[in-house]
């Protein structure tokens, strides 16, 4: 009496096949578990139990082993239920192997026997898929999100008993097949906009370095005073951006799915998300990990923004870690228990008071003194800093901008959207074939070759090199930004108008110095 | 019985280390201390009294125990120490004690002094103001420091930050001399972040200080010094004041010594100019800009009449400035900076519709390059 029933395992966001082996020997009445269960594997031997006895299937008194392989990987979660109550019944031999066969199953189970959403069914679906099996069955709620993968059936069950009725093939007993056509999904949201910059009102200059920023993937830093529309503007930046590619799309939502962080009932994330981290936050919780591995922050914002606000406030060694994904765009995460790797590829946005009361230079508001204005502003890491291409200043929303907003005018976010997509062709065509991206991908030896600066260019940049004291890095910078600014403005060559606007969004060092 | 002005007594050599202790004592004010010296004939005999008399002749209880406790440690071998410092202690009596401040009630007894006091045929301006000053303070004060180091004369401030720390670099930078009066020992460095120009002083100017090598900056310290500042100067500048803040009551001190005060208009809706604004509704007298200023005080000091100032000054047509060479468009943008910091934002919406930020950003950088604007913050630009 010896069964066998496949099931998934998650690694970042894939995942791997895994076998669950049950046996009922006779002896005493007992229940083991091997194969290095996690902790909520483990609990699930009293669920299953349960759940069984509920709906009327009882658990044999005997000896009951089950074997999760393969064994040495560490298996999370409450996935498992629902693989060890079937592969229970089939050693029970009320199911025959014929009736499992080719088959997946994922689900956790309740005491009365009913099958609960669990994290990550797409990536385990997918797996399933390049393995070449049939057919997934899974929780009903985690239908939606497994059937955008194509060439596998995926199955909703609610309840165990009918499952366990499907696959006796009793008359008249079916469970629901999913379907999802990604292709339709993302057209409908192609032309859609949560939040439109139309919305905006005034702030002309930094709806203008947000689009320079989604241009070229440029990080940004937006300083103001409170109530400026820091964050309207950083919440509007994903929907400027171009529309995801389908592999975007999978990208993401696995990376929520694993999170557990899909909502109900959601088969794709169609459109780029927003992570907007309170600065309370752990490190495990911007970086991932944990004591069971978890993408964090970083790895929600992938493919769209991070957006830090109050960015002096976030404890300084959570924001230097962040170096790592804005080089690599991707995190490696290393536990004594395991190694977790999540993809990272987030544009930052940050968000600050220029002060601590927040309107300095206006010092008819301001009062605070240099030393704490300094202070404030030192709060902020500086190799963070150093990675930051613009930075603009936001103004006191005035009550005629108000005004001027209600009457609807202001450029609109798919208009926007156009330029970026102009843009980014651009540099689609420029990088082909060499892996980069975007401009602000290039590091400091591409920059000399794909940005090459004309004799009036180049001397103009050596004038600001030193009227505004610039660092090496700063000067590369400087160019790069200038390479998505002339892109925007379609030109092939980078011309003077476009590396000094490019300068201007750039503090002296002296601003930053402590 | 605490008189007003005090006859310059010269103190002996021998007695100068006992003259450190006792002036050591923070609350060694004028009137006790020439009180105490008429009744005792030297310091020595001061420090030596007993705690009693001291208390009854000072009238401060406190002193007299400040006194004792200073007695008992080794006024000679502390003195050589102070030497040691390179630190000079000059003697209300002395030939380099500042003769304006022989004219002030309450004159200091001791000065402490790193560097070289001001001389004394050169005429002196205090330059006072606000801490937190706004751009346009600041560029008030460099352009005066500047002007009065060109034209040495001495520029005495309280080496603070913000206008004091602004115009004595200033003036430093110009060639000019300037003298810190410190609120704590001439041997701290009070707000640190001065350190550069701290250094400076000593090396270029003076650091003076009524308090003891060694003594914390404190609060209630400061005003005391700000007599110092004002006694000091021929001329007081109020470059920025808020409305109640410590340099209006500098401008008290000046006005009780019979300064001339002289105060920068601001704009009425800039809260960092109201005490200016304020000191002129009361009379004081306008600053209109540095060579004016300067030229005035000059005429005042040969004897031309304030009526033929005054005369001039209601001619006062406006001050030069010589306009940059700068594109069309450049000068357009040019035109609507400001000593006060501006916005992008804001000169994007003042320039037209015909302006978009990109141009603004760049007409705005080459304006830099040129060197007639600054970036204070991002963004954020002031004419220089």
């Amino acid at each position: 009496m010896y069964s066998k029933i496949t099931t998934g395992a998650l690694i970042g966001i894939h995942a791997i096949p895994v076998t669950v082996e049950a046996d009922i020997a006779a002896g005493l009445p007992a229940f083991s578990m091997v194969g290095s269960p996690g902790s909520e594997v483990r609990e699930s031997r009293d669920r299953v139990w349960a759940a069984l006895k509920n709906v009327g299937l009882p658990m044999p008194a005997s000896h009951i082993t089950i074997n999760l392989s393969p064994a040495d990987v560490r298996k999370e979660g409450t996935s498992y239920d629902l693989p060890i109550a079937i592969s229970i019944l089939q050693a029970m031999e009320l199911l025959t192997p014929e009736e499992t066969k080719d088959k997946l199953f994922v689900g956790e189970l309740g005491l009365s026997g009913e099958i609960k959403p669990v994290r990550g069914v797409l990536p385990i679906v997918q797996s399933a898929r390049e393995y070449g099996i049939k057919e997934c069955v899974v929780p009903l709620e985690n239908a939606p999100e497994g059937s955008v993968v194509p060439d596998v059936v995926t199955r909703g069950a609610s309840d165990i008993m009918s499952l366990y009725n499907y696959l006796k093939g009793e008359h008249g007993v079916s469970l629901p097949v999913f379907h999802t056509d990604t292709d339709k999904l993302l057209s409908e949201s192609k032309d859609r906009v949560t939040f439109d910059f139309s919305e905006v009102s005034g702030q002309e200059d930094a709806k203008r370095a947000a689009l320079i920023s989604a241009a070229g993937f440029h990080s940004l830093l937006l300083t103001g005073p409170p109530g400026a529309g820091k964050t309207m503007i950083s919440k509007r930046i994903p929907g400027i951006m171009p529309g995801m590619s389908i592999d975007e799309c999978l990208e993401v939502t696995a990376v929520h799915s694993v999170a557990g962080m899909l909502p109900p009932g959601k088969a794709l994330i169609t459109s780029r998300t927003f992570q907007n981290p309170h600065h309370t936050l752990s490190k495990a919780a911007m970086m991932g990990g944990g004591s069971k591995p978890h993408p964090g922050a970083v790895s929600l914002a992938h493919r769209s923004v991070l957006f830090l606000d109050e960015l002096p406030e976030f404890q300084r060694d959570i924001i230097d870690s962040l170096r790592q994904p804005l080089e690599e765009h991707r995190i490696n995460i290393q536990r004594a228990a395991y190694s977790a790797e999540y993809p990272a590829d987030f544009l930052l946005v940050c968000a600050m008071n220029p002060c601590p009361c927040g309107y300095y230079p206006d010092r008819n508001k301001c009062t605070c003194t240099e030393p704490m204005i300094r202070k404030y502003r030192g709060k902020v890491s500086g190799p963070i800093l150093d990675r930051i291409d613009l930075c603009v200043q936001l103004n006191a929303v005035k009550i005629s901008d108000i005004k001027q907003s209600r009457t609807g005018s202001g450029i609109g976010s798919l208009e926007l959207r156009k330029k970026v997509e102009r843009a980014r062709k651009m540099q689609e065509e420029r990088y082909k074939g060499t892996g980069i991206r975007f401009n602000s991908d290039l590091n400091s030896s591409e920059t000399e070759k794909y940005c090459r600066l004309g004799e009036p260019e180049s001397e103009f940049m050596s004038d600001i090199y030193e009227k505004l004291s610039l660092s090496a890095r700063a000067y590369h910078r400087i160019i790069r930004v200038s390479r998505t600014i002339a892109d925007l403005d379609g030109c092939a060559e980078i011309s003077i108008p476009h590396l000094a606007e490019a300068a201007s969004y750039r503090p002296s060092d002296d601003y930053w110095r402590r | 019985m605490i008189k007003n002005s005090f006859d310059p007594v010269r103190v002996s050599e021998n007695d100068r280390p006992y003259a450190y202790a006792v002036c050591s004592c923070i609350r060694a004010q004028a009137g006790r201390v020439f009180a105490l010296l008429g009744h005792f004939g030297s310091y020595k005999g001061i420090l030596y009294a007993p705690e009693k008399e001291i208390s009854a002749i000072s009238g401060n209880k406190e002193l007299a125990a400040d006194i004792k406790s200073i007695g008992s440690k080794d006024p000679l071998k502390e003195y050589e120490t102070l030497v040691n410092k390179r630190i000079r202690l000059i003697l209300h009596g002395d030939d380099d004690y500042p003769g304006k401040l022989l004219t002030i009630p309450d004159p200091p007894p001791a000065l402490f002094v790193k560097g070289r006091m001001p001389d004394k045929e050169t005429m002196s301006v205090a330059v006072i103001g606000a801490r937190e000053c706004s751009e346009y303070g600041a560029h008030i004060a460099r352009a005066l420091g500047e002007a009065l180091g060109r034209e040495k004369i001495n520029l005495i401030s309280g080496m603070a930050r913000g206008i004091d720390g602004i115009s004595q670099e200033a003036a430093l930078t110009a060639g000019g001399y300037s003298a810190g009066i410190l609120g704590c020992g001439v041997d701290i460095c009070y707000p640190s972040g001065n350190r550069k120009l701290y250094e400076a002083l000593i090396e270029k100017g003076a650091l003076i200080s009524t308090y003891a090598p060694g003594t914390e900056a404190r609060s209630i310290l400061f005003p005391p010094r700000n007599r110092i500042v004002s006694g000091m100067a021929d001329a007081v500048v109020v470059i920025e004041a808020r409305q109640r803040s410590g340099t209006l009551i500098t401008v008290d001190m000046a006005l009780e010594q019979g300064r001339d005060v002289y105060a920068v208009p601001g704009r009425i809706t800039d809260r960092t100019s109201d005490g200016c604004n304020g000191l002129l509704g009361q009379g004081a007298q306008v600053f209109l800009s540095p060579e004016i200023f300067i030229r005035e005080i000059t005429e005042h000091r040969l004897g031309v009449s304030n009526a033929r100032t005054a005369k001039r000054r209601r001619k006062f047509e406006g001050s030069e400035e010589a306009l940059p060479n700068l594109s069309p468009e450049a000068m357009h943008i040019y035109s609507l900076l400001d000593h006060s910091p501006r916005s992008v934002e804001d000169i994007a919406a003042m320039a037209g519709r015909e302006y978009t930020v990109s141009t603004v950003r760049l007409l705005l950088m080459q304006i830099v390059i040129n060197g007639y604007a600054g970036q204070i913050s991002p963004g954020v630009y002031i004419k220089v």
